[in-house]
């Protein structure tokens, strides 16, 4: 009894691929008119990311509980070497100068010069102050947006402006999608094609990771395409600057300073698959 | 050889035998005697020649004098000849055993390497690093305890948010590919694939500072005294 009563699901599930297979090849993109037809005038935009180069300065409440931190590390901690090492000299010194000293107690080193701690400290903060790190912050290259160098502590996006229609928009750089390429290949010839790039970028994977549709205005309507779809793809900036010209179309912005630059539509559906933290 | 033969040379002695008696025969053979085996080997030799030569009629009886030799001689008789065959047998099966022993003694489960992390090196455990803990005043015990619990409040929100934007990331995706399957499932199908150039997918994070274009990092030594454990 319990046989059959498998059986009958299994016929079913059996039977259920069957149907998707046949689905599959009725959905055909040509000939079926319940479907859009694929048009060429889908655009595949490709966010590319440059991530934070150096950390992000600490709020309020995180300066402070790193201070904490620190206080109750070195609380709870024991001494180490370099300390002992202190202790020992101070008390070293302090015995050599009190009026009753006699040399000959000490354990002799003999005639060599004994590094005191104090003295190694003090060549370690003289090589410290020998080095110089480079500036975490410099005004004048976060203001400059066409730098991709600006603003280091939070991750940027690259915008270009390009002619959508008949007005000149700043958009994710994207170009129209071709016949017989798939939509990832489309995103990378759009990167490429940027004039005066040379931007290195990895994909991450082969599905867009964000859509926006839009309907065309009336004038431009054909029977075929109501509107047009856009797939965007994600790419982060491998390492090495690329190199700067000038009068490039290009920006780096932030995600908070997106809206000025983005429509509001465009701008929802691009906001949400940008992660800036 | 020599000096057993110097030993019975001179000494002659008559043997009496089922043919007859023999004339003064040159070795004689004191019964008993330790060099038993050797005197009958040479005696056999001796007894060859001097009894095919002159004697034809004792041919014989080469094997009449040995046999009552052997019959009187002690020690002979104590040697053991026969056997061949069991003790190697023997001693194949003693020193399996022995192996087996051997193999089970040695069946011991490998020792558990240790995790140097976990084990406090005893110099740290010394009295005289003890540092003497200062006494905190009750409004700064109170001012941590509620650092403490504001601390928490942030970073529950930071997670909060981290969840939020990363969910609607992938409701973005999801409907992207959503949008493409009505569009096409040939290409739907291909983005669907996975990318295998993508792992593994390195980045250097965030540093402190920003790196120096061209710049020299000295070279620096060092001794690397890590403990590498077998088993």
């Amino acid at each position: 009894m319990q046989q059959k009563k498998m059986a009958a699901p299994c016929g079913r599930m059996a039977s259920r691929p069957l149907l998707q297979f046949l689905s599959r090849f009725s959905r055909s993109p040509v000939g079926n008119t319940g479907f859009r037809q694929f048009s060429s005038a889908t655009v595949c935009p490709v966010c590319l990311q440059r991530l934070p180069v150096i950390s992000a300065d600490c709020s309020p409440i995180e300066q402070q509980f790193k201070q904490m931190l620190h206080q109750i590390e070195l609380e709870k901690s024991v001494l180490s070497d370099h300390e002992l090492r202190l202790l020992e000299d101070a008390e070293k010194m302090s015995r050599k100068q009190a009026d009753d000293y006699d040399s000959d107690e000490e354990d002799s080193h003999g005639d060599k010069e004994i590094m005191m701690a104090q003295d190694l400290e003090d060549i370690w903060e003289q090589k410290m102050k020998n080095f110089q790190p480079a500036l975490r912050v410099r005004a004048d290259v976060d203001k400059d947006l066409t730098s991709a160098e600006r603003c280091l502590a939070d991750s940027l996006v690259l915008l270009a402006e390009q002619e959508v229609g008949d007005e000149k928009l700043w958009l994710l750089p994207q170009t129209r999608w071709q016949e017989g390429e798939t939509l990832r290949q489309t995103a990378e010839r759009a990167l490429t094609s940027l004039p005066a790039a040379g931007f290195k970028a990895t994909f991450l994977g082969n599905a867009p990771c964000g859509v926006y549709k839009y309907k065309l205005p009336k004038a431009i309507r054909t029977e075929n395409s109501i509107g047009t779809k856009v797939f965007f793809f994600k790419a982060i900036l491998a390492d090495g600057a690329p190199p700067k010209t000038k009068k490039a179309p290009f920006l780096w912005v932030k995600k908070s300073e997106l809206q000025k630059y983005l429509k509001p539509a465009y701008m929802m559906k691009v906001e949400r698959f940008i992660l800036d933290l | 050889m020599r000096v057993v033969q110097d030993m019975h040379e001179d000494r002659e002695a008559v043997v009496k035998c089922a043919v007859g008696v023999t004339d003064g025969l040159d070795l004689d053979q004191h019964q008993g005697s330790a060099l038993c085996p050797f005197l009958f080997a040479m005696k056999m030799d001796r007894l060859d020649h001097s009894l095919y030569g002159e004697h034809h009629h004792l041919v014989q009886s080469p094997w009449f004098a040995p046999v009552m030799t052997l019959k009187t001689s002690a020690p002979l008789r104590a040697e053991p000849k026969k056997k061949k065959k069991v003790d190697p047998r023997r001693e194949q099966m003693l020193r399996e055993r022995l192996k087996k022993k051997l193999k089970k003694l040695e069946k011991v489960p490998p020792e558990l390497i240790p995790i140097e992390d976990f084990i406090t090196p005893t110099k740290c455990l010394d009295e005289t690093r003890e540092r003497t803990a200062p006494r905190l005043s009750f409004e700064e015990s109170e001012g941590r305890a509620l650092l403490l619990k504001e601390w928490c409040r942030y970073k529950q929100k930071q997670h909060m948010a981290e969840v939020e934007a990363v969910e609607l990331a992938l409701e973005a995706q999801r409907e992207a590919l959503e949008e493409l399957k009505l569009e096409s499932e040939e290409l739907y199908r291909a983005a669907l694939k996975p990318d295998p150039l993508l792992i593994p997918f390195v980045h250097e994070g965030p540093a402190y500072t920003p790196a120096i274009p061209n710049y020299d990092a000295p070279d620096g030594k060092y001794n690397d005294i890590t403990k590498v454990y077998t088993q």
